[in-house]
């Protein structure tokens, strides 16, 4: 049809007025009905009649050709030899394979060939879905928060409780726990204090533990007098050693009854508590052989003055440590706040204690060397939580700022397992961040420190309990911490993903770290000895002036002076005067003895950087503020030393 | 004798200007025819007859180039013995506009065309 129309009208016609009028009505059709038609009509009664508003649809079916599978095996033996070549003739099949080899085709058709065998090998192997595609790409750091919960009390089963002295996790998984249960305030009034110590089960459900049974313990060990400490064999589920309170050892077996297998003889023991025992590598237990137990294989007198060995000298050990991987070496911490590394070759006392380090105020409460860095170690005691470096033995590398509350124990986060695999990782949490250690205080408050992230303060802090914590023990996994308190409750303690996982840098920042610290430390305690030797080359060289020269002399030299700078007419007057500088020099030696100015010095400095410094500080101060102390002291010997020659001329 | 040009243009004006009935009865015829010959009734064509009837006459009628323009209805219906009445009326130029009815009948059915034309 057109759309368009052109017309032509006058000019006078448009817009004209219409003039309209009407038409019709008129009648276009009528044609009346047949009358004929309706007899055909038959009335139907009655008319079922349905109505759709929806619109209407029509179902379907289809099916695409299914497709068949089949389960084939095929074993192919080589073959397709041409007839004229015997098999069993390895000649034979030698030459013909050389001359197949130097076909033209040869090269191409196994290439072409290579091409499928490769997609047929690959569809065999499986797919690590968790494979990092991007070796440049940072792994995208989580950004939870570290959270800690309780999973699961234990209780001291005895009435009245007593305080927990030590944890163990069983070796196979680490599926039970041992705490042992003990009173060991001096003096303390026990009437009938239970002796007994007990092992729960912890069950292990996928990557969690479930306690099986936190009410009933699943064995009981029933020793004569309370265990202090107890501790797995680290090779056998079955077997433990205890420490008692008598100062006895005895050895256990979990599958022979509630009581001790071998005990060593009270004459040959220990004169107080055991506070520590240790499993050694070998077959033979901590100085203790297992198979004979009537006296110690070895034994170490703790003294560490230099005269001869006693017994009256010797300082009380508090914790041991002991390194499978170095199996040679133990380190010993003391009552009296020392560390002293041992070893275990050696042929006297003096070489047995190769190194002392001054750690703590009070004793060292809990000692463990890094699991990834050996030659860094934890140490636990008075108000802080200090990591040494072996190379260096004045004064710690790190240190936790004093705390308000004491610290009773503390420990790495272990890294036993270094599983490479990816997907073991996830599945068992195991590889945990070599920066982290948990330390008990005695509020009740479990803190847990990433030396990495933050060294002013705790990353965090749980109050587990409103009583004092006596111990802590962590699970090899990593995110489990068991903690004991004082009044003998045992609480399984979980983390949160974050505080276990280890990142890819860890390892590298943590060397970097411990490494830089060091040598910090070992600057300042160079600096620190040229001083200190300044000041003893002074002083010795201005005591044998003083011993040497009497007062004749001192009137020489004065006398040559004569001839210099200084004039001195009056004699009194030189007298009054070196009496003078003698009287100070024998004040200041009186109050400060070489050894104990280092002390003191050290003292002052540790007071002074209370805290773990952190990166930017970690260098300044260390190098800069302690040394002005020094300086004033060498310059107040300096001034000394003047007056030394002076009194000389 | 001779007509000036603008005779002629007087006169076509005048053509134009008419509704000749006997054109568009031819055409309706025509359509009609066409469309639906000598078909018997069928109750499913019929819509499809009654708009070509429609289409048809609508497209013949403009080809006509009339200033005008068209109404047209159509109405089929079957024989089968009942009445039709139908009427219209219309209130417009009588000079100009008209109207034009054609009814057409086979055996089975009838068919009533109307055309209305109305002047621009």
């Amino acid at each position: 049809m057109d759309v368009t129309y052109a017309y032509q009208k006058k000019r006078s016609e448009f817009g004209k007025q219409c003039l309209f009028s009407d038409k019709g009505p008129e009648l276009i059709d009528n044609f009346a009905s047949n009358k004929k038609f309706l007899h055909n009509y038959i009335i139907k009664d009655p008319v079922s009649r349905t109505t759709l508003c929806a619109p209407i649809q029509a179902e379907h079916h289809l099916n695409t050709t299914r497709a068949e599978y089949v389960n084939g095996a095929m074993n192919h033996v080589e073959g397709g030899w041409p007839k004229d070549v015997n098999t069993a003739d390895e000649e034979q099949t030698k030459r013909y394979r050389r001359k197949v080899e130097k076909d033209e085709g040869f090269h191409h058709t196994v290439m072409q060939l290579c091409r499928n065998m490769e997609n047929c090998i690959l569809q065999n192997n499986a797919i690590n879905i968790y494979q990092q595609y991007f070796s440049d790409v940072e792994p995208t750091p989580l950004v939870e928060r570290s959270s800690a919960r309780t999973v699961n009390v234990y209780q001291d089963q005895s009435i009245p409780t007593r305080p927990v002295t030590h944890i163990s996790w069983s070796p196979d998984n680490q599926t039970k726990l041992a705490i042992s249960h003990c009173d060991l305030t001096f003096q303390a009034k026990v009437p009938d204090q239970s002796t007994r110590s007990y092992i729960w089960q912890v069950e292990r459900i996928s990557s969690f533990l479930i306690s099986e049974n936190p009410n009933t313990p699943l064995h009981t060990l029933r020793p004569e007098h309370p265990i202090v400490c107890l501790e797995y064999n680290q090779k056998d589920p079955n077997s433990l050693v205890s420490g008692q309170f008598n100062g006895q050892v005895a050895v256990w077996d979990t599958r022979k009854g509630h009581e001790p297998v071998e005990l060593s003889v009270i004459e040959n023991s220990y004169r107080d508590p055991v506070h520590n025992v240790l499993w050694i590598n070998s077959k033979s237990g901590t100085e203790w052989d297992t198979r004979k137990m009537s006296e110690p294989t070895e034994t170490l007198i703790l003294d560490i003055s230099k005269e001869d060995q006693s017994m009256s000298n010797a300082l009380g050990a508090s914790c041991l440590e002991y390194e499978t991987t170095i199996p040679t070496r133990f380190m010993v911490g003391t009552e009296q706040g020392k560390v002293i590394s041992c070893n275990r070759k050696g042929k006297t006392p003096m070489e047995k204690m190769t190194f002392k380090f001054s750690a703590h105020f009070g004793p060292v409460l809990a000692l463990q060397r890094n699991p990834a860095f050996l030659k860094n170690f934890l140490t636990v005691g008075d108000w802080t939580a200090r990591i040494w470096s072996e190379d260096c033995r004045e004064s710690s590398i790190m240190w936790t700022s004093f705390h308000r509350a004491l610290l009773t124990d503390g420990a790495w986060s272990p890294t036993r397992f270094t599983y490479p695999n990816l997907l073991y990782r996830i599945f068992y949490h195991v590889l945990s961040r070599l920066s982290v250690f948990f330390t008990t205080r005695s509020d009740g408050i479990l803190d847990v420190w990433d030396i990495l992230q933050q060294q002013k303060q705790a990353c965090l802090g749980v109050k587990v309990c409103d009583e004092p914590l006596r111990c802590l023990r962590t699970h090899e996994m990593g995110r489990l911490v068991a903690v004991g308190n004082q009044k003998g409750t045992t609480y399984l303690v979980e983390f949160s993903e974050n505080l276990s996982m280890i990142n890819k840098n860890d390892k590298m920042l943590l060397t970097a770290m411990f490494e830089r610290e060091s040598k910090r430390e070992k600057i300042l305690e160079a600096r620190n000895r040229e001083i200190r030797l300044k000041q003893r080359a002074k002083s010795s060289h201005m005591n044998l002036n003083m011993d040497e020269g009497g007062e004749g002399e001192v009137y020489q030299g004065i006398k040559k002076s004569e001839d210099g700078e200084i004039m001195f007419t009056d004699n009194n007057v030189v007298q009054a005067e070196a009496e003078f500088y003698l009287c100070i020099e024998q004040e200041t030696k009186a109050n400060l003895p070489p050894e104990e100015a280092e002390e003191e010095e050290e003292e002052g400095e540790d007071l002074q950087h209370d805290q773990l410094l952190d990166d930017t500080e970690g260098e300044s101060p260390g190098s800069s503020a302690p040394s002005p102390e020094p300086d004033k002291d060498g310059k107040k010997k300096k001034g000394k030393g003047k007056g030394g020659k002076q009194k000389e001329k | 004798m001779e007509k000036s040009n603008q005779e002629v243009l007087d006169q076509d004006l005048q053509e134009e200007g008419q509704f000749v009935v006997d054109d568009v009865s031819k055409i309706i015829k025509d359509a009609i025819e066409t469309v639906i010959g000598g078909n018997a009734y069928s109750q499913n064509k019929v819509n499809d007859w009654t708009t070509s009837v429609v289409e048809c006459c609508t497209s013949e009628l403009t080809k006509l180039m009339k200033p005008y323009k068209y109404i047209v209805t159509c109405t089929i219906m079957q024989k089968n013995g009942a009445g039709l009445h139908t009427a219209s009326s219309c209130y417009w130029d009588n000079n100009t506009d008209g109207s034009c009815t054609v009814r057409w009948e086979n055996k089975t059915m009838f068919c009533i065309v109307s055309v209305y034309g109305l002047a621009i």
